[in-house]
């Protein structure tokens, strides 16, 4: 059931899977049915309703009158799991503001972000209250977005491989500021990003379905390449299997060594090598 | 190697550690084995894990389980991305709803189940599992209590102690603070009232777990209690021993969920006569 191949884990697939099949659009608050026909009930995740007084601007004309009324949270996440993982969250955010606003306070804060500030309008200064994001909702949907970039084999390698003083702008993805303001859809555009570059660090596929495209970090030294013997049978497959060389090594494009590729499958290979 | 033939062997290992008072004795079947060395290093497996185990001080209290699920629990608390954590939860639930021993304790386990997950890959699978599987007992509780009162009492055993020992952030689960509430007020029923092993563990409930509760929610424990005064003055057929045990929950919580010194000496000696 887990899906390694894709770098995902268990949790944030399912949920997100469902979401997707509710259609999760920009604009599927708009609409009464999903494709299926059916009427859409309030989805709470990704929800686009119920959070925007902060960023609604639009005519009542975009929504269909119908009658929303507030509808209980308990209805709507009646098991016990999802209810307990909420309250986590809740209370993870909630300490999360708290260690916010103290560096605030010490004045950290402002100072890194006039670094690296992608330009928020007019002042950096994230002054109490002007420019800190607040509405537990809100803050509990990012969360859930960014829960869900840092649930994944490729967060936890880029972690592992960068630690955070050697990051640099620009190159090593950051993860957006849940505090900030920032309207839904630039948070939104961020997520996406951030969650993109990430991919740089995705595994490499396990089994057949992995991705054979996905950029490859792990870099060869090319006389670990060279001891290869290159007549090795060619297993031409849907996936690229285990491979430890992969063909994003650049000196072996370049080196044309006899043209063949250099896709392999680690079982055969790996267990020759070790043996020389 | 070749196989040892379909002899069966039982070999008894037992272990004493004098420290925690406790015997842990394995039996071992060897024709599981193609050979004595994979016998041997499973049996130095045993004994490594044994003392692993005993070195914590906590006592899961998991000798009920045949081996084959000890072994299962022991690695479900050291590694517990390897194992199916769905099965972990099914067994640990259907042990205490069987065990009242292990109903008592359960809650330590799972917690440290819990905390081993997230430790380990951030993943909340077992608890998420192990909660839905409760709320399924849950809404079942009327009919369990019908078919078995032991199996019904097990089931608040367990739920109360999931609700003591599992925290988020150090706070009990507020999604689990109706559902005992509501259990326990079913105990305070004029019916459950009648019978002895239900007021039992309504009182050990609300000894371990009573002050927690009230914090979470005062205005239901004053509402179950307003049933326990009632049953108490008013409820015919009551054993001397359910009146007892009653009395001496009114006054341990009136005393701020303590106990007075002159009232333990009343209520503990007469019982150890």
């Amino acid at each position: 059931m887990s899906d390694l191949a894709r770098g995902r884990r268990r949790d944030g697939n399912n949920t997100e899977l469902e979401d997707r099949s509710h259609g999760r659009s920009r604009w599927s608050h708009c609409r009464k049915r999903g494709v299926d026909g059916s009427l859409r009930s309030r989805r709470d995740d990704y929800d686009d309703g119920e959070d925007d007084t902060h960023t609604n601007s639009r005519n009542a004309s975009f929504t269909t009158p119908e009658s929303r009324g507030p509808v209980s949270r308990y209805a709507r996440r009646a098991d016990w799991g999802s209810q307990v993982e909420e309250e986590e969250m809740k209370r993870d955010v909630q300490r999360d503001m708290q260690r916010y606003r103290r560096r605030l306070l010490a004045g950290e804060v402002t100072q890194r972000e006039r670094k690296t500030s992608s330009g928020s309008s007019g002042s950096c200064d994230s002054k109490e209250g002007e420019n800190v994001e607040m509405d537990e909702v809100v803050l509990l949907r990012r969360q859930k977005q960014i829960n869900y970039g840092k649930n994944t084999l490729a967060y936890d390698r880029y972690v592992k491989e960068v630690p955070k003083h050697m990051r640099q702008p620009g190159v090593h993805p950051k993860t957006p500021n849940k505090f900030k303001k920032y309207s839904r859809r630039s948070w939104d555009q961020q997520i996406k990003l951030w969650k993109v570059k990430l991919h740089a660090w995705d595994p490499p596929a396990e089994e057949e379905g992995g991705d054979a495209d996905a950029k490859n970090v792990e870099e060869l030294r090319f006389e670990d390449v060279m001891d290869i013997e290159l007549d090795f049978p060619i297993l031409s497959d849907a996936g690229s299997g285990t491979c430890s060389f992969s063909t994003r090594n650049l000196t072996l494009e370049d080196d044309d060594c006899g043209g063949t590729p250099v896709k392999m499958q680690k079982t055969e290979t790996t267990a020759d090598l070790d043996m020389a | 190697m070749s196989p040892i033939p379909l002899l069966r062997y039982e070999i008894i290992l037992i272990l004493e550690y004098t420290r925690m008072n406790v015997c842990w004795v394995i039996h071992l079947k060897i024709n599981q084995f193609d050979d004595t060395t994979g016998f041997w290093s499973y049996c130095c497996l045993c004994l490594l894990n044994s003392l692993a185990m005993e070195n914590s001080p906590e006592d899961y209290k998991i000798q009920s389980f045949d081996l084959e699920t000890q072994m299962l629990l022991k690695t479900a608390l050291k590694d517990p991305g390897s194992v199916n954590l769905d099965k972990v939860s099914n067994i640990i639930v259907d042990q205490s709803l069987k065990d009242q021993v292990f109903s008592k304790e359960a809650g330590r386990i799972c917690y440290t189940i819990v905390q081993a997950e997230a430790k380990q890959n951030n993943g909340s699978m077992f608890r998420r599992n192990l909660l839905n599987r409760l709320q399924q007992e849950f809404k079942e509780r009327e009919g369990t209590r019908a078919r078995s009162l032991q199996e019904w009492i097990c089931f608040v055993t367990f739920i109360c102690n999931i609700y003591d020992y599992l925290k988020v952030n150090n706070m009990p689960m507020v999604a689990l603070v109706h559902p005992v509430y509501d259990c326990l007020m079913r105990l305070a029923q004029p019916d459950a009232l009648m019978n002895e092993e239900e007021v039992d563990c309504l009182v050990l409930q609300l000894h371990r777990i009573g002050e927690q509760l009230e914090k979470s929610n005062g205005q239901r424990m004053d509402e179950l209690f307003y049933l326990l005064r009632d049953g108490f003055l008013l409820q015919e057929g009551l054993t001397s021993m359910s009146r007892l045990l009653l009395l001496e929950i009114l006054e341990f919580r009136a005393g701020g969920w303590v106990l007075s010194g002159t009232a333990h000496r009343y209520y503990y000696s007469e019982i150890a006569d």
